[in-house]
């Protein structure tokens, strides 16, 4: 895309599906039986009707021992104990900040759960409670890990390590929450200069290098002097542009995946990554290498 | 949705930097996909998608009375449906102020007749007219509206196929036409000078094109550009905030650039456009 | 606004009788001889030449502030209301809202004007917010908004121009707190000439071009408002058909204009509280 428009047809328009083999797995609809045997449990996406377990979203079966769940492609998030995920302050109330993290409820940030500057341990004072607004304001953008869930689904979220907190300079992006893979760590420094935070929300937050991590004090600050240089700056649009091109063929998006794609982008420009046709490209060089080393 | 500081902050040095966060410059639009023929029942109709944004237009073609002080003239109007489908903030009367600002936006670039000839829609003299609609639908709203919807636009109107007129019956006040018959025998409406809107959006002290959702909430202000032909046909300002003159030349300065560059972009496409017979439209 | 379904809203449309008299059927060429004549206008101004302009703070005792403006026959009144809470609103908003309403008197120009706000004075009240937003202090009134509304007693030409500007004095009489006054001037091509504060006659002129083929044939109209100390653009528009080179070239000479009309503003404002305290202190 060296000239400054890219316009196609309809009809050049590219195919996005990568499936290899064209074997699909079983996709329940809504209201389709799914057993009629009474002995498994209700999982999410499913409902029980004259004992009968029918799905309640279209999307493939997932089995853990009795318990039965579909699982859509596209869902908001449905939060579990212990995920890391990415978020924003949409209210700041009494006692606590409203967070958006794409779960069906807004997640609650309880002023109590966050590590405030200076000590890690004192008591929340009046003071604090006027200060909110000083440490998060609307729009700011945290990571977090979910603490609890309650029973209608609303997200307790606790910042009370020294990797999460206010997030600084950077770009967010958001992909489906199912494309995110579980792993140990959600936070990664990839050595093309660039760290991500993969929050199982599908929020992915992309920003310069975090090296000093003894300083941080709880995450407060923001560094709005510091310009990021040029070529952090490339490779942040890089990965930013390999991720949604992943994203967009539905794969699987974790440290390695991300570092593959990124590895195979780097014959096109950052933007010719917007174009669908190297986008395709990307996934499919990117998936080709994956399956090697799964063999 | 908005933004905190830091990111507006990437955002703005970024721009500064001339590498923006999706790695574009600042003359750069990102990829659109172009459809035309999508309605049957409309005379011409094209579909643009840019990225997030998808709008719809369609032309339908009625007989009417030229206007008694313009009576060699034919008639075109512009309607903007912000339907609730795009954004929640559209329903009910939510988007009817923005619809109002872009049809307006539309009419006076459309409104010279050296950006559009008009004349070429009269069919009697002071008694009978083609009129035109052009009716805009908003299915995705992702920013850059304007733009959007003006290339949508230009090219629905290259799309559209005027009827013939075989012969004209004159009887005393009434008139009667005799349209042909044949589908295939149309005339195609002249759009080479067909205005192209660019907006021009200023963050920091720089200009940027094709905005994104993001980089339209850093901006203090922006330009939308009317280009038609080498000539400027409309330019409105928008959103809040003031520039300084110096700024606005920049601006236009740009915009025409940029604009002149799009139009052919379009027009290289357009030639290349198979007649009939595109995908469906929700392939 | 909501439609009045009560009030008898005579004929929908009407024809000016203008139309059909002999003078009406001059083609634009000859129309653009007689434009500038010995380089005067048909109103004896030179082409870069504003009209006079009268302007009157206090007009409307009910409002709290209003200006009127007479730009020879061009006459506006401008009435501003106090701040009052957004209605129908959820969500808290940091900066005032500005609500303009631009409408012309039925009996205005040479057609009727409907009650109803037609597409015409719909885009003028936008672009009339869009120049005063820039000038009002608006952080500090958060969540509540001021009504202004302009109403043209006799288009004769730049009446947006005019109301823009009258509007500015009417905020400031209003007490509404401002970074600055706001001028604003209308100025109307054809070929290579160039009128300020056209009339509507030159206005129609300036709309078409009368020569397809030539290079020259560059036409149209062109608003600006600035604010003044601050040497910025509040609010621009264009139609017609006009090259890049020429545009600039314009905005300068608005640029100008616009300067001219500030000493008159702060004359009228001055005058006012002169005004006042005369009175307050006669009646001590």
């Amino acid at each position: 895309m060296s000239q400054k428009f890219h316009i196609r047809l309809a009809s050049q328009r590219v195919n996005t599906s990568i499936a290899e083999n064209q074997r699909y797995p079983k996709i329940f609809t809504p209201g389709e039986t799914i057993t009629k045997q009474n002995e498994f449990m209700r999982g999410h996406g499913t409902y029980e009707d004259n004992g009968e377990l029918k799905s309640s979203v279209a999307g493939v079966r997932e089995q853990v021992n009795n318990l039965i769940s579909v699982k859509p492609l596209k869902s908001r998030y449905n939060g579990e104990v212990g995920d890391i995920v990415v978020g924003r302050i949409t209210e700041v109330q009494q006692k606590r900040w409203k967070v958006d993290t794409n779960a069906r409820l807004d997640s609650i940030l309880l002023l109590s759960s966050v590590n405030l500057p200076g000590g890690e341990l004192r008591r929340r004072s009046v003071e604090d409670e006027h200060m909110m607004r000083q440490y998060l304001q609307e729009g700011d953008l945290i990571s977090a890990e979910v603490q609890s869930v309650h029973s209608d689904g609303t997200l307790s979220l606790h910042t009370r390590s020294l990797r999460y907190g206010k997030l600084g300079q950077g770009v967010l992006l958001k992909v489906f929450p199912s494309l995110i893979q579980r792993s140990k760590t959600h936070f990664h420094n990839l050595p093309v200069g660039a760290s991500v935070i993969l929050g199982n929300n599908g929020f992915i937050w992309i920003c310069p290098i975090i090296n000093n991590s003894e300083d941080s004090v709880g995450g407060f600050v923001q560094n709005l002097e510091e310009k990021v240089p040029r070529q952090e700056r490339e490779s942040i649009g890089r990965i930013r542009n390999c991720i949604q091109a992943l994203a967009m063929c539905k794969m699987m998006i974790y440290d390695t995946s991300i570092l593959y794609a990124y590895e195979e982008s780097l014959k096109y420009s950052i933007v010719e990554l917007l174009v669908p046709e190297a986008m395709v490209d990307i996934a499919i060089l990117t998936q080709h290498r994956l399956s090697m080393i799964e063999v | 949705m908005s933004l905190c500081e830091a990111e507006k902050t990437f955002v703005l040095h970024g721009v500064e930097e001339n590498l923006r966060i999706d790695g574009r410059d600042r003359e750069q639009y990102r990829p659109m996909e172009l459809e035309t023929d999508v309605v049957s029942h409309a005379f011409g109709s094209a579909r643009l998608r840019l990225a997030n944004t998808d709008v719809l237009v369609a032309v339908k073609i009625e007989v009417d009375a030229p206007f008694p002080d313009r009576p060699t003239e034919g008639k075109l109007e512009f309607f903007v449906d912000c339907s609730a489908n795009a954004t929640p903030d559209f329903e009910g009367r939510g988007g009817e102020e923005l619809a109002a600002e872009i049809s307006n936006c539309l009419s006076s670039a459309y409104s010279s007749s050296l950006s559009f000839d008009l004349t070429k829609l009269c069919i009697v003299k002071g008694r009978k007219c083609w009129k035109l609609y052009v009716d805009i639908l908003i299915l995705e709203c992702g920013g850059n509206l304007f733009d959007a919807i003006s290339i949508a636009v230009k090219v629905a109107l290259w799309n559209t196929q005027v009827p013939k007129v075989r012969c004209i019956d004159m009887d005393g006040n009434t008139v009667d036409i005799n349209v042909c018959q044949d589908m295939f025998e149309c005339q195609r409406l002249d759009v080479e000078n067909a205005p192209v809107m660019v907006t021009v959006c200023k963050i920091g002290d720089k200009c940027i094109v094709d905005p994104n959702a993001a980089e339209e909430q850093c901006s203090v202000g922006s330009v939308v550009v009317a280009v038609s032909g080498n000539r400027l046909s409309t330019v409105l300002q928008t959103g809040m905030g003031s520039l300084h003159p110096l700024t606005l030349v920049e601006c236009l300065k740009m915009g025409h650039k940029v604009g002149k560059k799009l139009d052919e972009a379009v027009k290289e496409i357009l030639e290349k456009s198979p007649k009939g017979g595109d995908v469906g439209f929700l392939n | 606004m909501p439609i009045d379904h009560k009030r008898i809203n005579g004929p929908d449309d009407t024809l000016p009788y203008q139309l059909f008299i002999k003078l009406n059927r001059q083609s634009l060429s000859q129309k653009y001889k007689e434009l500038v004549q010995n380089g005067k206008r048909h109103d004896s101004r030179t082409p870069l030449q504003h009209r006079k302009i009268f302007m009157k703070t206090g007009v409307v005792s009910q409002a709290k502030g209003s200006a009127y403006i007479e730009v020879e026959k061009t006459k506006v009144i401008v009435s501003v209301f106090d701040p009052r809470e957004i209605p129908n609103r959820q969500d808290y908003s940091l900066k005032g809202e500005i609500y303009c309403e631009f409408k012309f008197a039925p009996f205005s120009c040479e057609k009727r004007r409907l009650h109803q706000l037609d597409a015409e004075e719909k885009q003028y009240s936008q672009m009339m917010k869009k120049a005063l937003e820039a000038t009002v202090c608006r952080h500090e009134f958060p969540n509540f908004q001021v009504d202004i509304y302009a109403l043209v007693l006799h288009n004769d030409g730049s009446a947006l121009s005019a109301a823009i500007t009258a509007a500015g004095l009417a905020l400031s009489h209003a007490g509404v707190p401002m970074y600055d006054l706001i001028t604003s001037v209308t100025l109307g091509i054809q070929k290579d000439t160039i009128l300020i504060d056209p009339t509507t006659k030159e206005e129609q002129i300036c709309r078409a071009p009368f020569v397809k083929e030539q290079e020259d044939n560059e036409h149209g109209l062109v608003v600006i408002s600035m604010i003044h100390t601050h040497n910025q653009v509040a609010q621009f528009y264009q139609t017609g058909s006009i090259s890049l080179e020429k545009l600039s070239h314009l905005i300068e000479t608005l640029e100008k204009a616009c300067a001219d009309i500030v000493p008159v503003i702060q004359q009228c404002l001055v005058k006012h509280v002169i005004k006042t305290i005369k009175k307050s202190s006669n009646a001590n």
